[in-house]
């Protein structure tokens, strides 16, 4: 299930809060090499996690498996502040338009070493319908250039924003994806799960563990 | 207009196609102003793929006939150099710089000279992960490469969208191939199902024997893959069959 929190409503929870920053250092700074993220106490946290941030979780078997971060392209997002050069012209903006960060599938819930995997899918599906309830249909995202050809076979139409870069590790290219009723349908296919993805609410209490 | 608004540009015609030669030809157009002039994309098929299946791993290929006929017929593929490297490893990489990271034997080192005979001096290849984990090899060649990063890129980019739109199409055409046929009268019953007539009503409406319009719709269910008659005409009515 995929949990949609707000910042303040993930710091009113000392454990959700915890491994949702423990996640991410280990995915995007030790895993991808992203060493301006590096902090001592292993917990990711940047400028964007303000109250307007909204936090996807996906929780399975009682702990944090997956996880996303939304934005709002309204104010300040990597794209415009930290990824400019990823676009080449004028970065979409406006309330229907969000930007999909920290994307990341905990080790252990991957599957293969090419495929996305159960976690992987449904975090796509959970977007996709937390933006269908607010009246959002495009997220910008920044992923490999590879990703581009799985959107394309999930139906969304994508546009991209700029040229592919070099990133840590990986090649990044920006680019805009719009979704529909269509891409929901098509994601729930592949996925072979019909039912809704998004709860809302909290989540149980999830066991507290040390950054690795 | 800038070099990028050119790329769009490219993307959003072949994202038109409607053919998968179509966004062949389209891809093509714009990779020969970089020199490079044949195209071939598919997934990588395991070592010893026989032959007649080779050709399931095509998705785009535009190959001259006879160079693709030597290489199905000398079974190239278990020793070009290019599918080995993307095999250990699946990143960008120019043909010649492929043959020197595997160490290419001189039986891999043939199939380049092979293909030097076409014409097919040097290329590109990169690959694309499809979403069931598949690695997807693009591989254009042509005379002598040399790209700078941007002109890479522009490549890349046009070639993700056009393999992303050809499997579309070959999506669309499999269903197509796959669609379930209903008669005319399985059809019918099933438009006065969806209006909550029952197989008596119906029989009496199309003025034949109630066994028999009770026959249509089973065959429709069967056929529609449904497990009741609500969901054959829900089936029925997604699919375009009643509405």
């Amino acid at each position: 299930m995929i949990y949609s929190l707000t910042t303040s409503e993930l710091m009113g929870r000392p454990d959700l809060w915890q491994a949702v920053h423990a996640l991410r250092h280990q995915i995007f700074v030790e895993e991808m090499g992203w060493e301006d993220l590096r902090r001592p106490d292993g917990l990711e946290v940047d400028q964007f996690d303000h109250e307007e941030a909204q936090h996807h979780l996906a929780i399975r078997n009682g702990e944090l498996a997956g996880y996303q971060r939304m934005l709002p392209t309204t104010r300040p997002h990597l794209l415009t502040d930290v990824l400019q050069d990823l676009c080449e012209g004028p970065s979409p903006k406006g309330r229907r338009v969000w930007e999909l960060t920290r994307y990341a599938v905990a080790p252990h819930y991957r599957e293969g070493r090419w495929g996305v995997s159960s976690v992987g899918s449904e975090l796509v599906a959970g977007f996709i319908e937390w933006g269908m309830e607010r009246d959002i249909d495009q997220v910008i995202i920044e992923f490999e250039p590879m990703w581009v050809l799985r959107a394309l076979q999930l139906h969304f139409l994508a546009r991209p924003l700029g040229y592919q870069r070099t990133y840590g590790r990986q090649q990044v290219v920006a680019t805009l994806l719009t979704f529909t009723d269509d891409t929901l349908r098509t994601v729930r296919a592949k996925r072979d799960h019909q039912a809704p993805v998004l709860q809302h609410g909290y989540p149980d209490l999830i066991g507290l563990k040390k950054a690795s | 207009m800038s070099d990028f608004d050119k790329t769009l540009e490219y993307i959003d015609q072949i994202q038109a196609a409607s053919t998968p030669d179509e966004v062949c030809g389209r891809l093509l157009s714009v990779t020969r102003e970089f020199g490079l002039t044949a195209l071939m994309a598919g997934t990588v098929p395991d070592p010893g793929t026989p032959a007649e299946d080779q050709q399931g791993h095509v998705l785009l290929c535009d190959w001259p006939t006879e160079w693709l006929e030597r290489y199905v017929a000398r079974n190239y593929v278990d020793h070009d150099p290019l599918v080995k490297f993307m095999k250990r490893k699946p990143a960008p990489v120019k043909w010649l710089e492929a043959a020197d990271a595997v160490g290419a034997d001189e039986f891999g080192r043939r199939v380049y000279g092979d293909a030097g005979e076409f014409d097919l001096h040097d290329g590109m290849a990169f690959p694309l992960i499809t979403l069931d984990g598949k690695v997807m090899m693009v591989s254009l060649g042509g005379s002598v490469i040399d790209l700078s990063p941007a002109e890479f890129g522009i490549i890349s980019l046009a070639s993700t969208y056009a393999i992303g739109r050809a499997m579309q199409l070959h999506a669309r055409i499999e269903t197509i191939e796959h669609r379930i046929e209903l008669t005319h009268r399985e059809r019918e019953c099933m438009q006065w199902a969806a209006m909550g007539k029952s197989e008596w009503e119906i029989s009496q409406i199309l003025g034949i024997s109630e066994h028999t319009s009770e026959k249509h719709l089973l065959n429709a269910k069967a056929k529609l893959g449904a497990v009741n008659r609500v969901q054959a005409v829900a089936e029925a009515i997604r699919l375009g069959y009643i509405s």
